[in-house]
């Protein structure tokens, strides 16, 4: 091993040891002569006689030289020094091709390191393969139609499943229990976990939300982790009436108490209840969620203590719990999941409680939990799969574009090559000659690629991270992502570098020596047509990736635009928000609607503030539904409701159609005013006078509402759905245990965050333990629930421009490339009376053919890719004729500009400067 | 390349690292006495090329058997000396006693055989 080392040393200081070797054979030549010289030889006899001794003395070196250095090294070093040189010549095309493939590596990389964080990578625990997440299924449910199905109550979500139906990773707690018992001779741990949302955790007086999970006292031992630090969860810690404790995470620690040991033992409050930090998790370890990391772990059973009441734990028909659980050694899946879902089974049929429901049971399998749970991929697995497709294609087009680049400068480097042939070079020596340079250039663009996909990784960062607060992605380029790059960079190289060095290295010399351009004989003309073809092949390639790109990005701006498009019936401009949550914070329930009331003369007061108002949510956020009864009988449909302070309506500048708005004089009112919008009135008071009518609400907010007035139409919920018909009722009368956090709007004069100190003043003063959370101007808030449309637009818009100028380069490239071929040609045709526009167009000719043959390939793969892209539009079709058109013409235009340069060139050509140059 | 030659450096190859080796014992020597001391102590029975004196003392610097160093030789010259390390040294006699066993074996086998019979 040193041997080698020290070989490679003495390479790397080839010429000086070369120098040395030289002097030390010198000398031995001298000594020698010397020695000679006192045997009584002459002088010139002694030297003639040292010499003989030596012996050939280029051979000495050539043999001592074979011990410090191995020929292929040799043979790479030059290789590598030739292609800088040769990359440095052509200077402009190199740089293009390096910043193409860096650009296509770096967005392949970055891309790829959000796939692997949340898609692909395992959990950070001991034996990650042997954990499992417990998953059922049913037939298609009936919306709306109680009483078919044993899912009754839901915290939490299904899905649709491939086959139509209902799946979901949510049981009820009796179900946990169930399968804690029965799996015993399978599964070494079964645990539970149920998502917490934001927790108010008060740390020495200083109130912070962050994301929390509940989970079950087997947890920590099922992912079988190390503590960071104290000690985790036991099944002790989850019993009901346990002393209250929590875990946190290793970077939680750090930040709100400076170091990881010291949080152990401190006493927090956690939602205004009392909790000892018992423990800290590993470092790395961020919660069973990818890309959803968690700061805070609280047992199940304190969800009492934290939350007033959550989901029962009896209820079992109330689904909410996610169950994971570990193989034990030698169990595999399937053995687990056959006896597991026949347990669930039996257990799931004695919940029903009709026949309706017994012929629809959920049905139990035990899925690869490696991975961890899923709620996040669910949501980001499409669009990470679609941005992956464009990267990808971006890639291909850039491998494309620099074979084109290669093989035309290897075409001109034909007689440079002949010479090598003829001269005795082996085929073989040429090729990887020529395959060394096209892998210099794909080390080189690998290694941009990588500095391009760490800024990538981050300003993606950023832009997924933006309005998702349950996003919390720590992606970073890691070494799966490295090699897989390098991997690509390195076929990239071979891809683009074969195919150009196979064909200048076939043995076609006399032509080529002769100094033809290739039309005069027959041999070369054999030769032209593949690469001809191969190169013609590559450009119809390019154009057609180019016009899918091209149609993917007109048709996310489109739909952008029509999402921005959308009547919001309110004006978002200068408004800011920011929410509070004072009963969460400890703040007593009977009097947080007057502390919220308190608050809201303040924000009124604020210089800057022209008007203020308080809603239970944003208005593209808001979503809350509750039974509501006129005249006792239960309106159908599906309406919303809006806890609303007074102000409302002016502040959000939504005019009011009839009647008046919610004032500050309500709060005292003994039944709680409420306006309806327009929809509302139109559905449920058809050519009635609606004012003065009441309406009572049921469900978990049972309340009298009279109402006072009509709203014109005004978006609530997410841009994306239709409005439905509203409810705004004044919060003041809301029942307590139905008031919970609430968000300011402040129209404001200049900079709404501007106000941001001025607020936290404010409620500082009023109660230090209330943090405020989610400052956004109304624009932005509207922005962020639109943020994946934004995304892929913007990114798609930004590959496709890039595309546009590779392809553009690509074409201009080839063309270049032919019109100097056909010098001559063009020379004669003019000298024989073509007019300067006949020659323009019969170099544009070729490239038009082109084009239209890439258009008509990409057609139908448009169409195949049609159906994958549906989902992510916004009323309109993939086969938009707006966007088509609009990519075919910018295809149009830029090949145009591209051909148009070269073409004029053509036709400027001097006759007799052509023909000389024979 | 003469691949003959390669065969014949092979051939000679341990022989005459061993000689180098023990050559250099006393002390540091330049390429050029290496080969005067081992023609002379053999009494010019073994002429060492110097064609494959040199490869074989690069070799030897590249197993880390002997270090060299640029030093003023005895008439002023700049001349490269080497100098045996205690890695060369232990070589040296592993080497040594594996030759020793060999003659002592080759002894054996060529001394006449007619009084030990049985």
């Amino acid at each position: 091993m040193s041997s080698l080392l020290k070989r490679l040393r003495w390479w790397l200081q080839g010429t000086r040891k070369e120098a040395e070797l030289r002097e030390e054979l010198q000398f031995h030549l001298s000594q020698e002569a010397e020695e000679q010289r006192v045997q009584g030889l002459r002088e010139d006899e002694a030297r003639s006689a040292a010499q003989r001794d030596l012996g050939n003395e280029a051979r000495v070196r050539e043999d001592v030289r074979a011990v410090w250095t191995w020929r292929p090294l040799e043979e790479l070093t030059q290789d590598v020094r030739y292609a800088i040189r040769t990359m440095a010549t052509h200077r402009a095309v190199s740089l293009f091709a390096a910043f193409s493939l860096a650009l296509g590596m770096g967005a392949n990389t970055a891309i790829y390191s959000f796939i692997d964080t949340v898609l692909l990578r395992s959990l950070p625990v001991p034996d990650a393969e042997s954990l499992v997440v417990m998953t059922w299924r049913s037939k298609p449910v009936k919306s709306g139609e109680a009483d078919e199905f044993v899912l009754r109550d839901i915290s939490g979500s299904t899905y649709r499943s491939s086959d139509g139906g209902v799946e979901a990773r949510i049981f009820p707690y009796p179900a946990v229990e169930r399968l804690q018992e029965s799996s015993t001779p399978f599964l070494s741990s079964v645990f539970a976990v149920f998502r917490g949302g934001r927790m108010n955790v008060l740390v020495d007086g200083q109130a912070e939300l962050t994301y929390a999970q509940y989970v079950s006292g087997g947890f920590f031992r099922g992912l079988a982790i190390p503590p960071g630090a104290g000690r985790l969860f036991v099944e002790e810690d989850d019993r009901q009436g346990a002393e209250p404790v929590a875990v946190i995470s290793a970077g939680y620690a750090k930040r709100r108490f400076g170091a990881i040991p010291n949080a152990v033992g401190k006493q927090v409050r956690i939602n205004n209840a009392s909790f000892t930090i018992v423990g800290v998790t590993p470092e790395g370890f961020e919660g069973v969620e990818p890309g959803a990391a968690k700061s805070l772990y609280v047992p199940m059973r304190s969800m009492s203590v934290v939350d007033g009441d959550g989901p029962s734990f009896t209820n079992p028909n109330y689904y909410w719990a996610e169950i994971m659980g570990r193989l034990r050694p030698g169990v595999t899946r399937a053995q687990a999941n056959a006896a597991l879902s026949t347990a669930f089974a039996q257990w799931v049929a004695t919940t029903a409680a009709s026949d309706a429901e017994r012929a629809n049971l959920p049905v139990l399998t035990v899925d690869d939990g490696a991975g961890g749970l899923d709620t996040l991929r669910r949501r980001y697995e499409k669009p990470l799969y679609l941005l992956q497709a464009i990267v990808g294609l971006i890639l291909l087009m850039a491998c494309a574009n620099t074979a084109n680049l290669l093989l035309a400068r290897s075409a001109a480097r034909q007689r440079e090559i002949a010479v090598r042939l003829s001269i005795g070079a082996g085929r073989f020596r040429l090729i990887r000659q020529l395959l060394t340079e096209s892998l210099v250039l794909a080390v080189v663009s690998g290694t941009a690629g990588i500095a391009l996909a760490i800024a990538g990784t981050r300003v993606l960062t950023a832009l997924l991270a933006n309005g998702d607060d349950g996003l919390l992605l720590e992606a970073s380029v890691n070494w799966t992502v490295l090699l897989v790059t390098m991997g690509l960079s390195l076929s990239c190289g071979l891809v683009f570098g074969l195919a150009p060095a196979l064909q200048t290295t076939r043995p076609q010399l006399i032509p080529a020596l002769k100094g033809s351009d290739g039309t005069a004989t027959i041999g070369a003309r054999r030769s032209r047509i593949p690469r001809l073809k191969l190169q013609q092949g590559l450009v119809v390639a390019q154009v057609a990736l180019l016009i899918l790109l091209l149609v993917g990005a007109g048709l996310f701006a489109r739909t952008l635009a029509n999402l921005q498009s959308i009547p919001l019936g309110f004006n978002p401009e200068g408004v800011l928000l920011f929410s509070i949550n004072a009963p969460q914070a400890g703040y007593p329930e009977a009097s947080a609607a007057s502390y919220y009331a308190q608050l809201h003369d303040q924000f009124a007061a604020i210089p800057g503030v022209r008007a203020a108002t308080v809603s239970h949510s944003s208005m593209p956020r808001a979503g809350r539904g509750h039974p509501i009864k006129l005249n006792g009988m239960p309106l159908q449909g599906k309406y919303r409701l809006m806890q609303t302070g007074p102000r409302f309506f002016s502040t959000m500048q939504i005019p009011l159609l009839a009647g008046r708005e919610i004032e500050e004089r309500d709060r005292t009112a003994s039944v709680a005013p409420g306006v309806i919008s327009e929809l509302f009135a139109r559905t449920y008071f058809a050519g009635q006078d609606p004012i003065g009518r009441r309406l009572s609400i049921g469900g978990g907010m049972p309340m009298e509402v009279e109402i006072v007035g009509v709203s014109a139409a005004a978006h609530y919920g997410p841009v994306r759905y239709d409005s439905p018909p509203v409810l705004y009722v004044s919060y003041s009368q809301v029942p307590p245990a139905a008031l919970q956090q609430m968000t300011f709007a402040l129209r404001t004069e200049g900079d709404p965050m501007s106000l941001v100190p001025a607020v936290r003043q404010i409620v500082q003063n009023t109660d230090s333990r209330i943090p405020v959370t989610d400052f956004k101007t109304q624009a932005g808030e509207i922005a962020s629930t639109i943020n994946q449309e934004i995304i892929l637009a913007r990114l798609c818009g930004a590959f496709a421009l890039v595309a546009l100028v590779i392809a553009c380069a690509g074409l201009y490239g080839t063309l270049a490339y032919a019109v100097a071929r056909r010098t001559r040609e063009i020379g004669i045709r003019i000298a024989i009376g073509a007019k300067p526009g006949s020659v323009i167009w019969m170099v544009m000719r070729d490239v038009c053919v082109l084009a239209v043959l890439g258009v008509l390939t990409s057609l139908p793969i448009a169409r195949a890719l049609s159906a994958f892209v549906k989902s992510f539009l916004f009323e309109m079709q993939p086969n938009d004729p707006v966007a088509i058109t609009v990519a075919v013409a910018a295809l149009v235009v830029a090949t145009l500009l591209a051909s148009y340069a070269p073409a004029r060139r053509a036709s400027r050509i001097d006759p007799v400067t052509a023909l000389r140059n024979e | 390349m003469a691949r003959t030659k390669e065969s014949r450096v092979e051939l000679m190859r341990g022989t005459l690292d061993l000689m180098i080796l023990r050559t250099l014992l006393p002390g540091p020597a330049h390429g050029h006495a290496i080969a005067k001391h081992i023609q002379r102590t053999t009494d010019d029975l073994l002429q060492v090329e110097t064609g494959s004196l040199y490869p074989a003392l690069y070799r030897l610097e590249a197993q880390g058997w002997v270090a060299a160093i640029w030093e003023k030789s005895d008439k002023g010259k700049r001349a490269r000396f080497y100098r045996i390390t205690p890695k060369g040294r232990k070589q040296l006699a592993s080497e040594q006693s594996k030759w020793d066993s060999f003659v002592r074996a080759m002894a054996t086998l060529l001394k006449p055989t007619g009084e030990e019979g049985p």
